[in-house]
């Protein structure tokens, strides 16, 4: 062991240690940021919550504002209610003070108008901030489902290649985090901000007009609340991005361990995992009490200070009442002004970081609704499709630096099937990919009945070929759902007909609603193995020209397989066929099969020619079968 | 649940004491401000209006503090509370038995962890703090009400009813909302969901209309169900205006009466009254929503509860000295249906001896019970009758860590962590040396892409391993496996998406490095466990031939008939 450590690592493990550290880091982040958006629902008042600085404001404020255009009518009214429910609530404290000089004054014959004219114009208040919250409940859910309906066509014209790179959890959380950022600004900020900013002028410019003396010193006391609230919430900041931060290490810790739950029992690590949760979860609880603490104190604080500011305001008050300057009832208008006031400065420093998290939140669909949509070039259209296939000195890769496929060369005949056979990463995929114009080829061409295929109306070549993947894609609806996803026209016979095909029945049947039975979860309480099935059957009812099988049913047992083939031996007819198989025993029957290795063909035939050859083709068959396995 | 906070009892207590100062400052308040104004400023009194005002200052500071206290004393409780709630029950989790965590899905125990602690932490922290200062505030203020005019009380008292009613009314009407609006929020993130991990089968079917469709139609639902909630509750705040208004026109009419009248209210008095007025609605409308917290939060306890109040299915025995060179393994009339599966059982009657350093393979269709059959082994399950022994012994007797520590199993889905892959095979070995970790990569045929990966061991595995491909998952979790060195190890299906050469290569070393070991391996493909010592053929839950291949060939027909489906002889 000692003489071990003296020597040099091994290799691969030479990796400088701070990368680890850095590597640590990012995806404690990133499951911080999962947890964000997954929490769902609004996240309420924005104080505390970590604020994120948006990189263009003024483009994305723009482009905002655009949606806001289409609902011009609704923006009028919105904004005409506001205004009359703020400036009507700007009267009332003044209505108030005047009701309590009457009372003082003992003119009892005012004092019924006066109650009149209080109630009404509350009534009128009441009314309109009615009006306010509906017309920006409709605005606000307006403008989102908009953006969200655009973001969606988005991502339904997006390239392969773009969700290819993107992890799905990034493309999510704009739809469910960033839009619902967006939707939250716009509900609460447009009323607060305009009837935040006519309550501060009102209100300054109506004590001006009682007495600017008073006023100057009630300001002194506003800007005190200014400072206090915009120091204590910087720190409350800090402090609260920390507790997010160390909440969303928790809980990535504790999801991956409950998923992979089978893993740490059958490693006895129960007691190793649980500790480590122990010290995430007292490690969190610290800065969660520090930081509830400081966000506690918030509201002490700010009573301290109305209160002070009332001190303040009753004394010099009294003071200018005693030179006979004004009246009681304007020193107990003044006081509810000063609280008034204190209220929208609050609210609009709140709402300046939500509004800075909904622009960035913006701004990152924004980002996303720009992206390039899937080539749609080509508009001829396919009559009569043949299938044959080739590929004409193909060269492709998904990053410019490491190529996939090297010239690559490949005729079919129509209704031939052919084979690709080769280690993972040999390419067969990708010749998928690339017939399907999920990615465009980077040199040469491949032609479908002798048309290149990117001059070909884009959506009728793919309704011209089926594919069968190796990760079933099911869809939350019912078994007939899935089963008709290529075409919903299809008759009940044909679906069943599908069905029988590809093996799906004798599962189907013995589920409680059989072909209506509703798949939970896109299907995740059926097998692997059915879910393929059930895909089969889709390609199946598709009924193309072209059939792909990638992988198509490498979690089927191999009789089972070997039904479907023997179901697929009619289906095939007629039509090309592509299978990838990694089970040699799947292809043997093909017209041709093609050996791939690093992107390229090393050999084609049949299976008996290629067995003569005895080349790599028969070195894959000899592991397979002639049993020097284990 | 409850008796997690015992133990902060006091701070329990601690939080309303401070609190009573608190809600006591903001009672006087009021009354002070009263004062300066009917004896100060009214009286032009500027010393009673100073002095009275530092003291009202003061008092305020005095409730400041205590109101801080209060809360610090509150958090202390239930974060604490909600902490240990947590650990309890992630510990709880950990040693749930598979049959347990097949009935309360994963995710599900993800939310009641994370979410349902939260909230009822929260209703802990708000009932501590929230509940006591609503009611004392309530009739404090209802009190302090009475005393500046019992016709004010009255006030306040004929209020209440409306506003218990509208409260009532509004909370009926949205929480059935606000569950339609989360399905439906579900609706559209799933749809999206699918359309991004299944963009590939959207477009290779031209359905992006389609799509785009269904999309609109839950992009509307979602719309119209949140503006329902939204218009709804946007009449709350105004009908709650509404009577908090009608109050005070009613405190300043009777005021104004009663002054007329000489009855003995001064003006100090009725800003006074308004002021508590406001202060009384508002303790009824935040005790409402304290109720609506509760409810929530009863769900959530529920939900812990049923975690926490599972029993332990799995006991474990005592057993922990261990014989010679062991391995071996006996079913014993084995029988095994899952619970509450109705009555299908899985197994019947298995019999079976698997010698010491014996490879054993186990062949058969998907639900032939193959999977179930080496679960009965750790006792990720339990057998339902008959025994199985390993060594001669019970299972069952061992200790439990003892009996796991026995057994290297390499799951179906190959289960990586969001850490380096040196860290991930590291997990059967904590104290593994670099050499003994490349070894077992080695051997598992995975050595070479991880030196090809750019920070070779310390690449990180993204979470999920969705980084790797399948095959590369499967043989770095063939590796971690390897590096616990158990005397028995098992395979469950766990070379399927490895290449046949590859799976070869794999098989090979392993023979050379663990010669000694008992070898489980459940496998589809013939080629996979034609070498092996002895083979199983399993179907419907039965072994229905045993034996090495070339017997096999002989003697079984569903194995014949497998090996000529993968051969494909005519």
């Amino acid at each position: 062991m000692m003489k071990q450590t003296e020597e040099k690592l091994p290799e691969g493990f030479n990796a400088p240690a701070d990368e680890k550290i850095k590597y640590h880091k990012a995806e404690h982040d990133k499951a911080a940021n999962l947890n964000f958006m997954r929490r769902g629902g609004p996240p309420g008042p924005n104080m505390g919550l970590p604020v994120e600085k948006p990189k263009q404001t003024k483009q994305t404020v723009s482009r905002l504002i655009k949606y806001f255009k289409n609902e011009k009518k609704l923006l009028v009214f919105l904004i005409s209610a506001v205004l009359i429910s703020t400036i009507v609530s700007l009267f009332a404290p003044a209505l108030q003070g005047s009701a309590i000089d009457i009372i003082l004054q003992g003119k009892w014959a005012d004092l019924y108008g006066m109650v009149a004219v209080l109630f009404a114009v509350y009534a009128l208040s009441t009314a309109f901030s009615l009006a306010q919250s509906l017309l920006s409940a409709h605005l606000s859910q307006r403008i989102v489902s908009s953006m969200r309906y655009d973001l969606f066509a988005k991502i339904n014209r997006l390239s392969i290649k773009y969700l290819d790179t993107h992890s799905n959890g990034d493309v999510m959380s704009r739809m469910t985090n960033d839009v619902e950022n967006v939707s939250n600004a716009v509900s609460q900020s447009i009323g607060s901000l305009v009837s935040g900013a006519l309550t501060v002028v009102g209100t300054i410019a109506i004590m001006f007009y009682y007495c600017w003396q008073l006023t100057l010193i009630t300001l002194l006391t506003v800007i005190i609340t200014v400072v206090v609230t915009k120091e204590l919430s910087q720190a409350m900041r800090r402090i609260y991005k920390k507790r997010s931060e160390l909440l969303g290490m928790l809980n990535g810790h504790s999801e991956e361990m409950i998923t992979g739950y089978k893993s740490v029992v059958a490693y006895n690590k129960q007691q190793d995992v649980i500790e480590e949760f122990n010290k995430a979860s007292d490690e969190l609880t610290k800065v969660s009490i520090r930081a509830e603490i400081l966000g506690g104190s918030m509201g002490p604080i700010m009573n301290c200070i109305s209160n002070i500011s009332f001190v303040i305001v009753a004394a010099f008050g009294g003071y200018f009442a005693l030179k006979g300057m004004i009246t009681v009832g304007i020193i107990s208008a003044f006081i509810i002004y000063a609280r008034q006031f204190s209220r929208p400065i609050n609210e609009i420093a709140q709402l300046y970081g939500s509004l800075q998290t909904a622009v960035a939140g913006a701004e990152r669909v924004f980002e996303l609704i720009d992206q390039p949509d899937e080539d749609n070039s080509g508009n001829l259209p396919i009559k009569n499709i043949k299938g044959r296939i080739s590929f004409k000195n193909v060269n492709f890769s998904y990053t410019p630096d490491k190529q996939v496929l090297f010239d690559f060369n490949l005729d079919v005949d129509p209704g031939q099937k052919i084979a690709l056979v080769g280690a993972t990463g040999s390419g067969k995929t990708t010749v998928v990919n690339l017939l399907t114009r999920f990615y465009p080829v980077d040199s040469g061409e491949i032609l479908i009945d002798g048309v290149n295929i990117m001059d070909l109306n884009r959506d009728e070549l793919r309704r011209n070929i089926a594919i069968v993947l190796q990760d079933t894609v099911l869809f939350s609806d019912t078994i007939e759902k899935n089963i008709k996803y290529a075409n919903h026209e299809a008759s009940d016979e044909e679906m069943t007909y599908a069905a029988h095909m590809s093996n799906c029945t004798y599962f189907i049947e013995r589920l409680p609603e059989q072909y209506q039975t509703f798949l939970k979860h896109a299907g995740s309480s059926l097998s692997q193995g059915q879910r393929q099935l059930l895909a089969i059957a889709r390609a199946i009812l598709a009924d193309p020209k072209i059939l792909i099988l990638d992988e198509a049913t490498s979690s089927v047992d191999t009789r089972t397989e070997k039904h479907i083939q023997d179901a697929m031996v009619n289906l095939m007819k007629n039509r090309t066929s592509l299978i990838i198989a990694h089970r040699l025993s799947t292809i043997q029957d093909a017209d041709k099969i093609v050996v791939m290795d690093k992107g390229r063909i090393v050999e084609s035939g049949t299976h008996d020619e290629l067995l003569k050859q005895k080349g790599r083709y028969y070195e894959l068959y000899m592991t397979q079968f002639a049993g020097n396995a284990i | 649940m409850m008796s997690y906070l015992k133990k902060y009892w006091y701070w329990c207590l601690l939080a309303p004491v401070f609190m009573m100062g608190e809600i006591t400052m903001d009672l006087l308040q009021p009354d002070f401000m009263a004062n300066i104004v009917d004896n100060g400023v009214l009286k032009h009194n500027m010393p009673l209006i100073l002095s009275m005002g530092l003291r009202m200052i003061l008092l305020v500071m005095f409730g400041g503090v205590c109101g801080f206290l209060s809360g610090w004393a509150s958090n202390i409780a239930g974060q604490n509370f909600g902490n240990d709630l947590r650990k309890d029950l992630f510990s709880k989790i950990m040693n749930l038995s598979f049959q347990q965590t097949d009935k309360i899905s994963t995710g599900s125990l993800v939310t009641r962890l994370s979410n349902d602690v939260t909230q009822v932490q929260n209703m802990v922290m708000l009932a501590v703090r929230g509940l006591v200062r609503s009611s004392i505030m309530f009739i404090g203020g209802i009190f302090m009400l009475y005393m500046q005019s019992p016709k004010f009380a009255l006030i306040a008292i004929l209020a209440l009813p409306f506003v218990i009613l509208s409260v009532w009314f509004f909370m009926r009407k949205a929480s059935p909302m606000f569950t339609a609006v989360q399905q439906k929020i579900d609706g559209i993130n799933n749809i999206m969901q699918e359309n991004i991990a299944g963009a590939r089968v959207v477009k290779a079917y031209v359905k992006e209309d389609y799509e785009l469709g269904r999309f609109e139609s839950a992009n509307g639902e979602l719309c119209d169900v949140n503006l329902r909630v939204q218009s709804l509750l946007a009449f709350m705040g105004p009908c709650m205006n509404i009577i908090l208004n009608l109050c005070v026109v009613a405190i300043i009419l009777i005021g104004g009466i009663t002054v007329k009248n000489n009855g003995g209210i001064t003006t100090g008095e009725i800003m006074a009254a308004i002021t508590y007025i406001a202060m009384i609605l508002m303790s009824v409308m935040f005790m409402a929503n304290i109720f609506q917290t509760f409810t929530r939060a009863k769900a959530s306890a529920e939900r812990i509860n049923e975690v926490l109040s599972c029993g332990h299915i799995i006991r474990s025995g005592d057993v922990s000295e261990s014989h010679s060179q062991g391995g071996e393994i006996e079913f014993r009339n084995v029988c095994f249906a899952y619970p509450d599966s109705g009555k299908r059982s899985v197994l019947e009657n298995i019999n079976l001896k698997i010698h010491s350093g014996e490879t054993l393979a186990i062949l058969g269709a998907t639900g032939s019970g193959k999977s179930t059959l080496v679960n009965l082994i750790p006792r990720f399950y339990d057998v339902t009758s008959g025994e199985v022994l390993l060594d001669g012994i019970n299972v069952k007797e061992y200790d439990l860590k003892h009996l796991r520590d026995k057994i290297s199993i390499v799951l179906q889905k190959a289960e990586l962590y969001s850490r380096s892959i040196e860290e991930n095979i590291k997990w059967g070995k904590k104290d593994a040396t670099p050499w003994e970790i490349k070894e077992a990569a080695q051997i598992a045929q995975a050595d070479n892409f991880i030196c090809a990966a750019p920070n070779g061991y310390y690449t990180p595995v993204s979470e999920g391993g969705h980084s790797l491909s399948g095959g590369q998952k499967q043989r770095i979790s063939i590796a971690r496996a390897l590096l616990k060195k158990a005397e028995i190890l098992i395979f469950d299906d766990s070379t399927s998406a490895l290449d046949l050469k590859t799976e070869a290569n794999l098989y090979k070393a392993l023979n050379e490095k663990f010669p000694e070991t008992t070898k489980i391996i459940i496998a589809q493909r013939i080629a996979s466990v034609r070498g092996a010592d002895r083979i199983v053929v399993m179907d419907n839950g039965k072994i229905t031939a045993c034996g090495t291949h070339d017997e096999l060939l002989e003697t079984s027909e569903i194995y014949k008939d497998i090996y000529y489906s993968q051969l494909k002889k005519e």
